[in-house]
């Protein structure tokens, strides 16, 4: 419980964060011109962070419910469709 | 039919489409600040054509595969093609526009710190494509 | 089965028969040689780029050539005629049905094959697979870029026709006491992309046509010089070819449907979802095109249209992710190669499609647009998902084409070298993108970055060719000589099949 709520205290700051960076963004003047590759790979990273948790997640299920649902499993049952017509 | 609950499904994809907004939310953010060209920007009009890119800054200098600009100064880089479409790119500042004949194409960045960089085809134009290649020297500023 | 080698058919039988097993058996002999001569052109590429400088290829032309041909070898001259072998062999019996419903003209779609690939290899044009003008008009040497405008031209008649056929197999011939509901989805998975087909290649059909008469001289559609536009040439190009990319994953994903749920013993978690999202996908996938094009010069509310028109496209993809690991749950998993495969496949598809996420996001794109990275991402979801799931369903209709079963720890050899060479050439080609390396090119500067990463994706590639090799032996050793297979249950999962396996071939 306590990895998710520190994951999603991750995530928000992701979102959060530029979002309120964005209200002081920059201007006109030389000095003050935007870095664009800044700008950018900031995206970037933050949505290869969101890609990443999902995809740990998305894997971490298949990976796991092909350890313990294969038939060779200890504990695996057959299902309620065996031996019917299904 | 299946005579199961569906709730896991309906969340799964509440996840997704909450995800995909706030994607493209981001993305339209960043790219309205990526196109905004700063009104002193300097014209340099970049020339593609095969295999290789020439520049011309507002005070007339040409410049042939190589790019001189100076640190702090935006620039507003106008592509254009002679013959087929090419892609100008400086990856190290993701400047990337393509070059298509019969049009103007607008990108523009700020150089931060002097140095060299590498320019780059990025579309497909024929033999020598993968060496249609330029530098980019970024000066400190002169005053 | 149909490819009973201990007892062989004359030749002639087959080549002149419609029967749709038949026509079958030639589509997936037609499109195997092709993946496999696609395939030695793309480890001719990967040994090319191992170091800078040139190793086995001499020039550049050579180079574009391979390229070229590699790409539109694989996609139009195995994934679409593989596609249309399962469908061809399956959906007449899954829809209860004699045949397909125009068999001679299923039997014409098919000999048109050969010809488009011929004129597409005898040609060997170096335009890429996308032909874009203004290079493939008025830089591009004929007369391969000829050769390849007529082949691909033939080819999209063929694909037409095929869909045709498909669309009222299925929507007209399926028997009385079947309702649509009860249509298998690999069947639904071909009536989705033959739907998609028939709206979206007449498009490129124009386009080429209107390709060829450019370069002809006598009009200038495209050609600047001619007054022409060469960003239309990719608005039509592109609203094609973004839905022909789910024509292409549609059926594979259709295959998934009938392994997944039978190695897992029971049903899939939810038919209607999977219809579902198969309809929406082919609906949403027609309004995403352009954001191919994000880099020439569009305006700001263009791409935010096509980018909303991509990230829409994103839920019913996982629909499908989803209705396959809820089937799998508390199931019992008999893990045989052509689950292996399906399983690979779908974790693969599910990581190509996040990587899509990243690059539907405008301003990313300006970072992998054209580069490496956007040869990974497809190649993840053309070999990634659509070959591996080909490949797995290939395995499992092995004993119902031929009547025996292939060396299974083979097949599951093939399946993790393959794996890993995947994982090792496409998601290191991903690093690489973001490194600037750009796409199609011979040759790149000594970054050791790039040396070092294409140096990883060589490797991987030849692992996957060995594994292709071990495939090859496989089929066809087991062709001939296999075991004889239990033709009720070859794979010992158990479970009443939706159909009958027994597909009557009057030749027989």
């Amino acid at each position: 419980m306590k990895k998710f709520v520190g994951l999603f205290l991750v995530l928000a700051v992701l979102m959060v964060v530029p979002a309120v960076d964005l209200v002081f963004a920059a201007g006109d003047e030389p000095g003050e011109y935007l870095d664009r590759r800044v700008i950018i790979w900031n995206l970037f990273y933050r949505l290869m962070t969101v890609g990443f948790v999902v995809g740990a997640v998305v894997s971490g299920t298949m990976i796991w419910q092909c350890w313990r649902f294969r038939e060779s499993h200890p504990n695996a049952k057959p299902t309620p469709y065996e031996g019917t017509d299904w | 039919m299946s005579g199961h609950s569906n709730w896991p499904e309906w969340i799964y994809i509440g996840v997704i489409v909450a995800l995909m907004v706030w994607v493209g939310a981001e993305a339209w953010e960043a790219e309205r600040l990526v196109e905004h060209v700063p009104a002193g920007a300097e014209t340099i009009i970049v020339t593609g054509q095969q295999w290789f890119w020439t520049f011309e800054h507002e005070d007339g200098t040409k410049e042939i595969g190589e790019l001189h600009v100076e640190v702090g100064k935006a620039y507003k880089f106008e592509i254009i093609s002679k013959d087929v479409n090419h892609s100008f790119n400086i990856h190290d500042y993701v400047v990337l526009m393509d070059a298509i004949p019969g049009r103007v194409n607008t990108v523009w960045f700020a150089p931060t710190d002097a140095g060299t960089h590498d320019i780059q085809c990025r579309e497909y134009c024929g033999l020598i494509h993968y060496n249609m290649r330029g530098t980019l020297i970024v000066e400190d500023p002169t005053t | 089965m149909v490819l009973e080698l201990q007892k062989p058919r004359p030749v002639w039988q087959i080549m002149f028969s419609t029967h749709h097993t038949d026509v079958g058996l030639l589509y997936l002999i037609t499109s195997l040689a092709f993946l496999f001569l696609g395939g030695a052109l793309a480890l001719a590429i990967r040994a090319e780029l191992f170091l800078p400088g040139a190793q086995i290829i001499g020039d550049a032309m050579t180079f574009n050539r391979i390229f070229t041909v590699h790409g539109t070898t694989l996609i139009f001259l195995f994934i679409i005629p593989f596609a249309s072998s399962v469908g061809n062999y399956f959906v007449p019996i899954m829809v209860r049905y004699k045949d397909m419903a125009y068999p001679k003209l299923n039997a014409i779609a098919f000999w048109m094959i050969p010809p488009g690939g011929a004129l597409i290899w005898l040609g060997f044009a170096d335009f890429t697979w996308y032909a874009t003008p203004p290079y493939s008009i008025i830089s591009a040497p004929g007369p391969a870029a000829d050769m390849w405008i007529f082949g691909l031209k033939i080819l999209g008649i063929s694909s037409v026709l095929g869909a045709i056929n498909f669309i009222v197999t299925i929507l007209k011939c399926k028997h009385p006491d079947m309702s649509i509901g009860q249509v298998p989805l690999l069947a639904w998975s071909f009536l989705s992309s033959s739907l998609i087909i028939l709206v979206a290649i007449p498009t490129f059909a124009a386009a080429l046509l209107m390709l060829l008469t450019d370069r002809l001289g006598v009009s200038g559609f495209f050609n600047p010089a001619m007054g022409g536009d060469p960003i239309a040439y990719a608005h039509l190009f592109w609203f094609t070819f973004h839905p022909e990319v789910y024509v292409l994953v549609i059926p594979a994903i259709g295959m998934m449907y009938e392994i997944i749920p039978r190695f897992s013993r029971k049903p899939i978690y939810s038919y209607n979802s999977g219809i579902f999202a198969f309809v929406l996908l082919s609906i949403v996938g027609f309004s995403s095109w352009a954001h191919h094009m994000y880099a020439t010069g569009m305006s700001f509310t263009e791409k935010t249209v096509f980018m909303v028109g991509t990230l829409a496209a994103v839920p019913a993809s996982a629909m499908h992710v989803f209705n396959f690991v809820a089937t799998m749950w508390n199931a019992r998993i008999k893990f045989l190669t052509p689950m292996m495969w399906s399983v690979g496949g779908i974790a693969l598809f599910f990581s190509a499609g996040a990587g899509g996420v990243a690059n539907a996001a405008m301003p990313l794109d300006f970072t992998t647009h054209d580069t490496y990275w956007v040869v990974g991402h497809f190649h993840l979801f053309v070999m990634g998902t659509i070959a591996f799931g080909s490949i797995g369903f290939l395995y499992y209709m092995f004993p119902y084409v031929t009547g025996r079963m292939y060396n299974e720890t083979l097949g599951k050899v093939h399946f993790i070298m393959s794996f890993v060479g995947t994982v090792l050439v496409f998601f290191t080609q991903h690093v690489l993108g973001l490194y600037g390396m750009p796409r199609r090119i011979f040759d790149y500067p000594p970054i050791p970055e790039w040396i070092a990463m294409n140096q990883i994706a060589t490797v991987g590639a030849m692992i996957i060719g060995i594994s292709m090799a071990i495939f090859l032996a496989n089929m066809i050793y087991s062709s001939g000589k296999g075991k004889l297979a239990n033709t009720e249950d070859p794979f010992g999962v158990g479970g009443k099949y939706y159909y009958p396996f027994e597909a009557k071939n009057p030749s027989h």
